[in-house]
């Protein structure tokens, strides 16, 4: 089997390892794998933004409406180049094999939550020219549950300032399914938090109490 | 001297769109026009439709049919089990339920007129290479002309294109890389600077027009089909068209089905040498030097050396020799990370001295700048094997033992060597840690170019 990312040969692993059946295969080679850099250390125990303490961003949302939805975060990896190359493969190129790029991760941080696994969706229109939900299908790689409780009302513009980003009118909607107590929120890029603050002000006020959330990569 | 090529009379100008797509099979949901345009060109049969991925799983653009690369998945947008083709992905996804376009209603292409500027100059062996692929094209037949670096390839092409452009047939010319492409395509413009040529890689610059020639990386000729009355591959035996036998049905799917095909090489595969019956061979440089043949250097326990922060005396040497000379110089070394490894030391050495390898979006200009002698030096992996000229020029290959220099790209470096006529000569030293058959084959093959261009 080659890389998925730059097509180089992947060493072939010893066939007893194959016996393990939750055992997810390693679908990229050494060196692209470390392309991708890992946040670590000290982080904003909102979003997972490298930080002592509260970052600026989750210290203004903390002073909206939006205050205390988000109990905690994690941010798993940096934007950098490899990540953005990683993202055009994956969503605008639509390679969908790359869903198993990150499943053993995905596995690790999820795989024992006793919370409700909840992907953000995505607006119909745009699963339809995209063809696949990227979140559902990390998701599905990494062999994890999840369950949908939202739908995605609007398309959010693209070049929209900041300020007018945090600021959009509701971007989600309960679909009526009872809401579980515990929610874990999962989204591929976490860039001013807009999207996850929205999905969790809607899960609140369907009965959810506790809610987090994971994102792939913090940019 | 300046012909011009006379064609019959003007018809009817061809509208953008057939234009565009003649030749062509195109994704059509990027197609570059209005959908209205292509949706009523399509209602009206001038434009015919075939699904992305048959039904026997094989990619209509690339013909990849590997289970490896056509990938199933659960499609949001046709609402069942759908295929995807991730060889050629780059180009844009083909998947089952998307269409691929092609011109299915070709009108009479109206003849342009052609100018062919060019000074004329063969040497024995140019000229008769060049009768005989002219000799082959005329009757359909595939032809193969194996030249050593500095035979003056190109040079021969251009009676047979000229000839080609009269007769008022379409031609690609088409290469492995697109440094190659970037190389030859000025060359081509020069010659013929009235015809419609068309540069296509990956991310050029959109071109439009009907296209007489097309100049192309093989990666390109996935979006045709049917379309050429030859096709010129250059570098045939090169990285990655040897490896890719997709890239070879790419060639035969682009071309029209009788059309012959023209192989130039300086390092034939042994099935390219028995499959094509009609060969030219050139094994002088078109200045009448000989090549500069390899000398071997022990460079041993190159690689720990370099790990521990220093460059193998012998090597040191070698550079320091160049710099003292001022030529420019080209070292070749086995892998990125070796490469990664040494610029800091080499820049010790010279602070001019640069670093080139496949990923590098300013490859170009270092090239040129090397020419130009702004820079003193190269460090580069294979991707300089072929497709570039500096006078004067030298070469080290560092680990020519090792499993990436084949005797193929021995011979390629050791071919940037002495390739002007005002530099004839010049160095290409293999630095080695215990000589291989590789580097045997290599040497062995230039002493016998040398035999036998001399004859
Ligand atoms: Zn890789
Ligand atoms: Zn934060
Ligand atoms: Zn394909
Ligand atoms: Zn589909």
């Amino acid at each position: 089997m080659n890389c998925y990312l730059c097509e180089r040969e992947l060493p072939q692993l010893p066939s007893w390892r194959g016996l393990f059946l939750n055992d997810i295969q390693e679908v990229i080679c050494g060196r692209c794998k470390n392309g991708f850099m890992k946040i670590s250390g000290t982080v904003c125990p909102i979003c997972g933004l490298p930080n002592e303490g509260l970052c600026r961003d989750c210290r203004y949302w903390e002073t909206t409406e939006y205050a205390g939805l988000l109990q905690s975060g994690t941010s798993l990896y940096y934007y950098n180049e490899a990540m953005k190359d990683f993202l055009h493969q994956y969503k605008f190129l639509q390679d969908i094999v790359l869903s198993e790029v990150f499943a053993r991760q995905l596995r690790d941080e999820l795989g024992k939550t006793k919370a409700a696994i909840v992907p953000i969706p995505m607006h119909p229109d745009k699963l339809e020219e995209r063809t696949f939900s990227q979140i559902d299908c990390m998701l599905e790689a990494a062999g994890l549950r999840y369950s949908q409780y939202l739908t995605k009302s609007e398309q959010v513009q693209g070049k929209k300032t900041k300020k007018e980003r945090m600021s959009a009118p509701d971007l989600f909607h309960w679909n009526g399914k009872n809401v579980p107590r515990k929610i874990l929120l999962v989204d591929d890029l976490y860039t001013t938090g807009t999207t996850l603050r929205h999905a969790a002000k809607e899960l609140k006020k369907a009965g959810a109490e506790e809610i987090s959330f994971l994102a792939l990569i913090r940019s | 001297m300046k012909k011009r090529i006379r064609n019959h009379e003007r018809k009817m100008p061809l509208t953008e769109l057939e234009q565009f797509l003649t030749g062509r099979i195109w994704l059509r949901e990027f197609m570059p026009f209005a959908q209205e345009e292509v949706d009523s060109a399509i209602a009206a049969g001038k434009i015919g439709v075939k699904k992305g991925i048959t039904e026997n799983k094989e990619c209509t653009r690339c013909l990849e049919r590997s289970p490896q690369k056509i990938i199933s998945f659960n499609c949001a947008k046709c609402q069942s089990v759908c295929y995807y083709c991730r060889h050629c992905l780059k180009m844009g996804r083909v998947s089952s339920c998307t269409e691929l376009i092609y011109w299915a209603d070709p009108s009479p292409k109206p003849k342009t007129p052609h100018s062919f500027i060019w000074n004329g100059l063969l040497t024995n062996a140019q000229q008769r290479a060049s009768d005989e692929v002219l000799e082959s094209l005329s009757c359909n037949q595939s032809h193969l002309v194996y030249a050593v670096c500095g035979a003056g390839k190109t040079e021969l092409l251009f009676p047979p294109l000229a000839k080609a452009l009269e007769k008022g047939q379409r031609i690609c010319i088409a290469a492995p890389r697109t440094d190659v492409v970037l190389e030859l395509s000025p060359r081509i413009k020069a010659v013929f600077p009235d015809s419609v040529i068309h540069t296509l890689y990956g991310g050029s610059p959109a071109e439009t027009g009907f296209a007489q020639i097309v100049i192309a990386t093989t990666h390109q000729l996935y979006r045709f089909e049917n379309a050429f009355d030859a096709i010129i591959v250059d570098e045939a035996d090169a990285f990655p068209y040897s490896f890719d036998p997709s890239l070879e049905g790419a060639v035969i799917k682009a071309k029209k089905r009788e059309s012959p095909i023209v192989y130039v090489s300086a390092t034939p595969s042994d099935r390219l040498l028995k499959e094509i019956p009609n060969q030219s061979k050139i094994f002088g440089r078109f200045h009448g030097h000989p090549l500069p043949v390899p000398q071997f250097r022990p460079l041993w326990n190159y690689r720990k050396i370099f790990s521990k922060n220093k460059i193998p005396k012998s090597l040191t040497r070698w550079v320091n020799d160049r710099l003292a000379k001022k030529e420019p110089f080209l070292v070749f070394l086995p892998t990125v990370e070796l490469i990664e490894q040494a610029i800091p030391l080499f820049k010790k050495l010279d602070a001019r001295i640069e670093k080139v390898h496949a990923s590098d979006p300013e490859r170009k200009e270092k090239v040129l700048k090397l020419r130009e002698g702004k820079i003193s030096g190269v460090l580069t992996s294979t991707i300089l094997e072929r497709g570039i000229t500096i006078p004067n020029v030298q070469a080290a290959v560092v680990g020519a033992d090792e499993a990436v220099f084949d005797s193929a790209a021995l011979i390629q470096i050791a071919g940037r060597v002495g390739r002007s006529s005002d530099f004839p000569a010049g160095e290409i030293v293999f630095f080695h840690n215990g000589i291989v058959r590789q580097m045997d084959k290599a040497k062995r093959q230039i002493l016998f170019y040398n035999k036998e261009g001399f004859r």
